[in-house]
């Protein structure tokens, strides 16, 4: 067989994959029929051994490449993962492997609540000795000296927004604060720890300047039903963005490529996990902060819906055994010969 | 430096194919297209608004009324939903691809050649909020950076770009490439030339490629191929810049092409558009 044979006699072979895979680019895979589908996983082995025959024929290099280029694109149509069942992986996710992987990350998420107790107690004492460092933190429309403003005041402020749209904003807002912390881990972890210094700060600065006014009481009862879970998600899409900083900063004794996406991995399902509490307290924000409950109940309803979240994720997806069992299997796998 | 964007992949089917890295041009204008589409998706929400307005304003429905703010909280989802979730969707939905991907014939790859998964498709999408910033200014100098054209999305989800694209013969517009065949030269044309046939070979295949390649591989690799031949042909290139040596290659072919007339003509590479 000579070169010229060889592309004599494949030369058909190229050119119906060719339009097969250009059909299926402009109006996707779909547009095939069943029988062209069959013959699109035939011919791409084919072509694929094809690319390796041009290269002992030593045919130009452009057709070579074109060979070349028809099985790779053949290759990205046909080889793609496995479909699972997504809502079956979902619910599996948030049963087990959340869990699992937040008491993984414990150090991470105790590092972001030291560093934002940081942040917070500072600005907090900080601004009860000064009360003047609050106009550092307090937007003027929000300023509570005029002396006025009475407890029922703050909540209703609130009351003026219609809910719905007041609930979905700000699970959108919140959990695009929490994708920016995560991403911003890439900087070695210093974005997020700004990020996440810059948010204790405000409201530690904003505690004090309610409590210098005698408002600490209606603040919390303001902040706490939908802020304590709302606080702790971002604490914990924070723990992601450090995780993926500390990866990438300390690779340990692997490659740092190979180190950057171990984390990346950790860290995008840390956050993505957080999308759920930042639903419930939208929905929270929405319809129970500014509702005329008593702060007390308000206040009990937030405490309570954060010590859930919690549990859940100190709690759950032990069944088969974290530790125990990973031993278990070390042990049998080395009685078994 | 790399000559060429290329990178190995071997099959299941023991193959090794070459996998050429998409352009930072085919990427920037695929992810043009997309934001133009997404742009697009959005504007679709607020024409439902506007058209729920005008319809209180022409009936003045009080049930409507009250229904406006479910309304407009349900969009700010949609919204949310379109913006964050667009690449997600469809890299998950088209195997590495979104519309815009689809239509420059590029896709999202593992860097080992498997199709992408789930994990990489979320840390490369949502690192969009760090690679976005100053309009992608970030990624473009970080995929300059790297050597396999990769933002810093696709470094941390172990993802590359590659492109499909299949080189279209027909657009070829160099009479040169028309006129040359492949085929190893005739006696005729070798004798005419005074080339051997590796030699033939060699400098038609770098003729061909030349425009692929970047000119610093052309500058490094163009007087390695063509001084030994003209040292021995004894022809003299004007000086030793590449456009002089490309000449020199020019007219060493336009020879051995002009001997066979109707070279073009014995083996078609393509059938007729």
């Amino acid at each position: 067989v000579t070169p010229a044979h060889f592309l004599e006699s494949r030369r058909a072979v190229w050119n119906r994959l060719e339009s097969l895979l250009s059909r299926a680019a402009r109006s996707g895979l779909r547009s095939l029929s069943e029988a062209e589908l069959h013959e699109l996983t035939r011919l791409y082995p084919a072509v694929a051994v094809d690319v390796a025959r041009a290269r002992m024929y030593q045919v130009d290099p452009v057709t070579q490449q074109r060979i070349n280029q028809l099985a790779i694109a053949a290759h990205g149509l046909l080889y793609r993962r496995p479909s699972t069942r997504r809502l079956a992986a979902i619910w599996r996710f948030f049963r087990r492997e959340y869990p699992r992987l937040f008491r993984r990350m414990w150090p991470y998420v105790t590092v972001a609540v030291a560093i934002f107790m940081i942040g917070a107690l500072g600005t907090y004492v900080a601004t009860r000795l000064v009360p003047s460092y609050a106009y550092i933190f307090v937007p003027h429309g929000l300023d509570v000296t005029p002396g006025d403003v009475t407890s029922e005041d703050i909540s209703e402020r609130f009351r003026q927004v219609p809910h719905p749209p007041m609930a979905t904003g700000i699970m959108a807002n919140n959990i695009s604060v929490a994708v920016n912390s995560f991403a911003l881990g890439i900087t070695a972890g210093i974005g997020t720890c700004y990020l996440l210094l810059l948010n204790a700060m405000m409201l530690g600065g904003f505690a004090a300047h309610f409590v210098n006014h005698g408002l600490g009481y209606p603040l919390v009862a303001f902040i706490a039903p939908h802020g304590t879970l709302e606080i702790f998600a971002i604490l914990v899409s924070s723990a992601a963005g450090l995780r993926l900083g500390y990866s990438l900063a300390v690779p340990g004794g692997m490659k740092r490529s190979a180190s950057l996406r171990l984390g990346a991995r950790d860290a995008v399902l840390l956050v993505l996990g957080t999308v759920p509490m930042f639903i419930i307290a939208g929905f929270i924000e929405g319809f129970v902060t500014p509702s005329y409950m008593p702060g007390i109940i308000k206040i009990l309803l937030g405490v309570t819906v954060a010590g859930m979240v919690i549990a859940y994720l100190l709690v759950t997806g032990r069944d088969a055994g974290e530790g125990a069992s990973a031993r278990r299997h070390a042990v049998t796998d080395a009685a078994s010969p | 430096m790399p000559i060429e964007e290329l990178d190995i992949i071997e099959t299941p089917e023991n193959v090794d194919l070459q996998r050429r890295l998409a352009g930072i041009g085919s990427r920037f204008l695929a992810g043009l297209l997309d934001s133009l589409l997404m742009i697009a998706m959005l504007m679709v929400l607020v024409i439902v608004v506007l058209a729920f307005d005008l319809h209180l304003f022409l009936v003045g429905d009080r049930m409507a009324e009250g229904a406006e703010v479910w309304l407009i909280a349900v969009l700010v989802v949609i919204g949310f939903l379109i913006y964050w979730g667009y690449f997600l969707f469809f890299e998950l939905w088209m195997n590495g691809q979104t519309p815009g991907k689809r239509y420059m014939r590029i896709r999202v790859v593992q860097q080992e050649g498997r199709a992408v998964s789930f994990d990489s498709i979320a840390v490369r999408n949502l690192l969009r909020a760090v690679d976005g910033l100053g309009g992608y200014a970030v990624a473009g100098i970080v995929m300059f950076a790297t050597r396999k054209m990769q933002r810093l999305g696709d470094l941390a989800a172990g993802t590359v770009v590659i492109s499909e694209e299949i080189p279209d013969y027909s657009a070829r517009q160099d009479t040169k490439q028309q006129v040359l065949d492949d085929m190893p030269a005739t006696a005729a044309v070798l004798q005419e030339t005074r080339l051997t046939p590796q030699e033939y070979r060699l400098l038609h295949s770098y003729w061909l490629r030349r425009e692929q390649l970047t000119l610093e591989a052309r500058c490094q690799l163009l007087p390695k191929l063509l001084w030994p031949v003209l040292e021995r042909v004894g022809t003299r290139p004007a000086d030793n810049s590449l456009a002089a040596l490309e000449t020199c290659l020019d007219e060493l072919l336009t020879q051995a092409g002009s001997v066979r007339p109707s070279a073009a003509h014995t083996e078609p590479r393509e059938e007729s558009p």
